[in-house]
Order: structure tokens, then sequence, then C-alpha cells
């Protein structure tokens, strides 16, 4: 009896226990409803409350997948693209035989020991390799031997240029020294006899382009067929000249000035210099 | 037999009514909102004890009711689905608030709110509410549903989603909770 008691005293108490209002302010609400959906996630029916946050989300998420991974794809065809066309061009070369080096340094060593010569870095900016001397004149050391040797000096990785850019900047170092050689000939050929101090001015000349030469028949210039026989005819007018001693009989001219003229070597230069090349540079 | 025929007529009604709002039909979602708003509002106002509060929970009830209504299975009656969601939107604002509504309480101790009995007395009363409100959620739930708000354990375990069992339990738990906190006033009862 006690406990029913306690439980209708409970009630009749608890009923002023947050007592609602007697009115609902339903119109009142139904606006805020209708206010708040309007300015909420447009509702979608057949599932979805927060879902639409949710999809969001989820879509946002996927979009940046795909974003992801569309730029891996990108990153990934750009190295694809670009090591298939460096392909050729990426195989470590050494020696002069393979004239593909970025910027090959040819080292001469012996008595010359010292010269370099250097390959532009792109051929296209500087296509002409150019002869220096370690005071950055330009020359061509001889070597004493033929001991030289070819070597990519740099230790730091270097870009590769194309096979063609570099072909084509020893083409253009080919027709400079072709012309240098023509300019030395023909003084050679005009000195006076009597001037000594003009035959050891030359001979100094011809010792550089005996040089250059030879570095020249060891590199792609000498493949082409008509190029590397006047090459060595001219390396060997070269050592001629530059074995000449200040005393020399003029039967030792003579015989250069033979040379010349038997092996036709001044046509054949001038014929291998393409009009308009810059001479004797 | 005719509260039978009433449930069996209101679920038809029910699904006619569910498969309007879903079909979009915007004066069938003011139906829904009409029939069951009284209820749900009382209710949150009930657990919540303020007209602004009560007001939220309700509005954002039939709002998510309507976002959510095409995935209404009709294993429970609509009302019960609709007090499902507004006992959880009600108890998960209430904690978010609780610290402020902890707060507000002892002003909101004198004003009147609503239509209260005046037969018990005020410090009846304030006890009793003091009372109420340290009562753990699930039997202050349960509690304003059955003793207060008047629904019967089978109404209260669908919409909270517990066996009828645990809900007489849970009430049994906080009558003798408040049988404790009333103690003092053990003659009014007992006499």
């Amino acid at each position: 009896m006690t406990e029913k008691n306690f439980e209708d005293f409970l009630k009749k108490a608890a009923e002023s226990y947050n007592a609602p209002p007697a009115r609902t302010p339903r119109e009142e609400m139904w606006s805020a409803i209708q206010a708040k959906r309007a300015a909420g996630p447009r509702v979608v029916y057949g599932g979805g409350s927060a879902v639409p946050a949710t999809r969001e989300k989820r879509f946002g998420t996927r979009v940046w997948i795909g974003a992801a991974a569309a730029a891996m794809l990108l990153v990934a065809t750009g190295v694809g693209i670009g090591r298939w066309t460096a392909g050729p061009a990426a195989a470590p070369a050494s020696g002069a035989a393979n004239p593909v080096l970025g910027k090959p340094v040819v080292v001469m060593q012996g008595p010359d020991a010292g010269a370099v010569i250097d390959q532009p870095a792109t051929a296209s900016t500087n296509p002409a390799p150019s002869l220096r001397s370690p005071s950055g004149r330009q020359v061509a050391t001889m070597s004493g031997q033929s001991n030289r040797s070819v070597t990519n000096s740099s230790n730091e990785p270097e870009r590769l240029p194309s096979v063609a850019g570099s072909s084509s900047a020893y083409q253009l170092t080919a027709v400079q020294h072709l012309s240098e050689a023509e300019a030395l000939l023909t003084s050679f050929r005009t000195r006076s006899t009597a001037d000594q101090q003009m035959d050891a001015q030359l001979g100094a000349w011809a010792r550089q382009l005996l040089s250059k030469t030879r570095l020249l028949l060891d590199s792609p210039v000498a493949n082409d067929p008509q190029r590397r026989p006047l090459l060595e005819d001219l390396e060997l007018v070269l050592v001629q000249i530059v074995q000449l001693s200040p005393g020399s009989t003029s039967q030792d001219r003579d015989m250069i000035e033979k040379t010349l003229q038997q092996d036709h070597v001044m046509t054949r230069l001038r014929t291998a210099i393409p009009a308009g090349a810059q001479r004797g540079s | 037999m005719q509260t039978v025929a009433n449930e069996s007529r209101s679920s038809v009604n029910d699904i006619e009514l569910i498969t309007r709002v879903v079909a979009g039909d915007a004066s069938a979602e003011r139906e829904l909102y009409e029939r069951h708003v009284d209820r749900i509002y009382r209710l949150a106002f009930r657990l919540a004890g303020d007209d602004d509060l009560a007001r939220d929970f309700t509005q954002a009830t039939f709002i998510r009711a309507f976002e959510k209504i095409g995935s209404f299975r009709g294993d429970s009656t609509l009302s019960t689905w609709l007090h499902s969601i507004g006992v959880s939107v009600a108890l998960n604002g209430l904690r978010r608030t609780k610290r402020l509504r902890n707060r507000e309480a002892p002003l909101e101790e004198g004003l009147t709110v609503g239509a209260a009995s005046s037969d018990a007395d005020p410090d009846l009363k304030e006890r009793l509410a003091r009372a109420i409100d340290s009562l753990s959620d699930k039997y202050r739930t349960v509690f304003v549903m059955h003793d207060v708000e008047g629904y019967t354990h089978e109404e209260i375990g669908e919409t909270l989603n517990i066996p009828v069992g645990t809900s007489k339990s849970h009430l049994f738990q906080a009558r003798g909770k408040l049988r404790v906190a009333l103690a003092d006033f053990a003659p009014e009862w007992a006499s």
C-alpha cells in the first residue's frame, strides 16, 4: 500500500517537473524547420540525414585521391618520356669514341699536361668546342706521345646533350680547325726564309694545331671518309713544320712544300671549309 | 477492439503519409509534422526543461526525420520512430549543454514554466526536480516518459530500443533513488 501511495504521490508531484507550456508553438517551429532545411544541405530522401555531408566528405576524398593519382600518372609519364628521349645518350661514355658526354674534357698528358679541351654543355647555345690552355687563351697543346686520354673530368653529374647536338659541335670544331690550319699553311708558304723568329712562331702555332688535329682524328669527325685522310695529311705536314729547327735548310722546307702540293692539302682544306665559315680564328 | 482498429488505420495512414513524403509531397510533410509535433515537443520539453532547447530539439527531430524517412522500414510505428529520433536528439543535445544548463538551473527554479500543478509543495517541487535531474539519463528518461508523460513500457522499450523488462527495471531504480531523495516527505505519501 505504501509503495502504491508513493507512486501516486510521485506522479502527482512530478507533473510540475519541466512542465511544458499548454500551447505547442507549432507554426514557429515549422517555419524554423523550413528555414533550416532551406539553408542546410539539400534533403535527399531514401537514406540520408547527415548523409549529404558524409557524401560530400567522401566525394572530397575521392577528388583528392583522383587528383593524386593523376599527378602521379603525369609525373610517371614525364619521367618515362624523358628517359625514352634521353635513352640512347644515357649510357655513360668513356673515351673520345663516344662523344655524347655533356661536357667532355680532354686532358692532355705528358709534356703538355694541363691543356684541356672542353665541349659546351649544350650544343645549341655554344656549339663550338674550344681548345684552350689553363690560362684561358685558345691554344692547342701538343702531346709528346700518343698517350692522349679523354675523360670526363667533372665528377658532378652533368646533362647529356643529344648525339646530334654533339656531332654538330664536332663538325663546327673541325671546320674551325681546318680554317686555322689553312691560315697557318698560307703563312708558312708566304713567309720569308731568313726570318727565324717567324719560323719559331709558326712552329709553335703548328704545334698547337698538331695537337688539335690528333684530337680530331680520335673524334667522330674522323669518321668522315673524306675528312680523315685530310686530317692525316695535315698531321704529317704539321709534324714536319714543328720539326723544323731554326737552322733548317731550304731543302727541309721544300719537302714540306712538296707534300702540300702532292697531296693537294691546300685545295682539299679549302674545299672542306664551307663558304662563309670563319677562318683562322 | 476499437483501439486496435485505430492503430491499424493509423499504420495504414502512416504508410501512405510516408509514401507521399518520400515522393516529395510538401503537404504530406506538414501533415506528418502536425500529427506528431505535440508529443515530441512535450517530451523534449520534459527532458530539457527549457523552451528554447525544446524547440531546437523538436525542430532537429523533424529535420532529421524528413531526411531519414526514406530509410524508415516500418519495423515500428511512425510515432515510435519519431520518438526514437527525438529522445536521441534531446539527450545528445542535453549532454552538450549540460554545463550551461546546470549554471542556469538556479535561475530557472524561480521561474514559473507552463501550467504546473499547484498542489505540490514548493519545497517538494524543488527537491523533486533536483532529484530527477540527478538521475542518470537512462533512469530519468524512463521515469519522465512513464511516470510524467504516461508512455507504456512497450512504447518506451521501442523508443529507447531496450527490452520492456529493462524499462521496468530502470523505472524501479529511478523510483528507488527518488524515494531516498524525498525521504523527508515520507509522511505525505504514508498517510
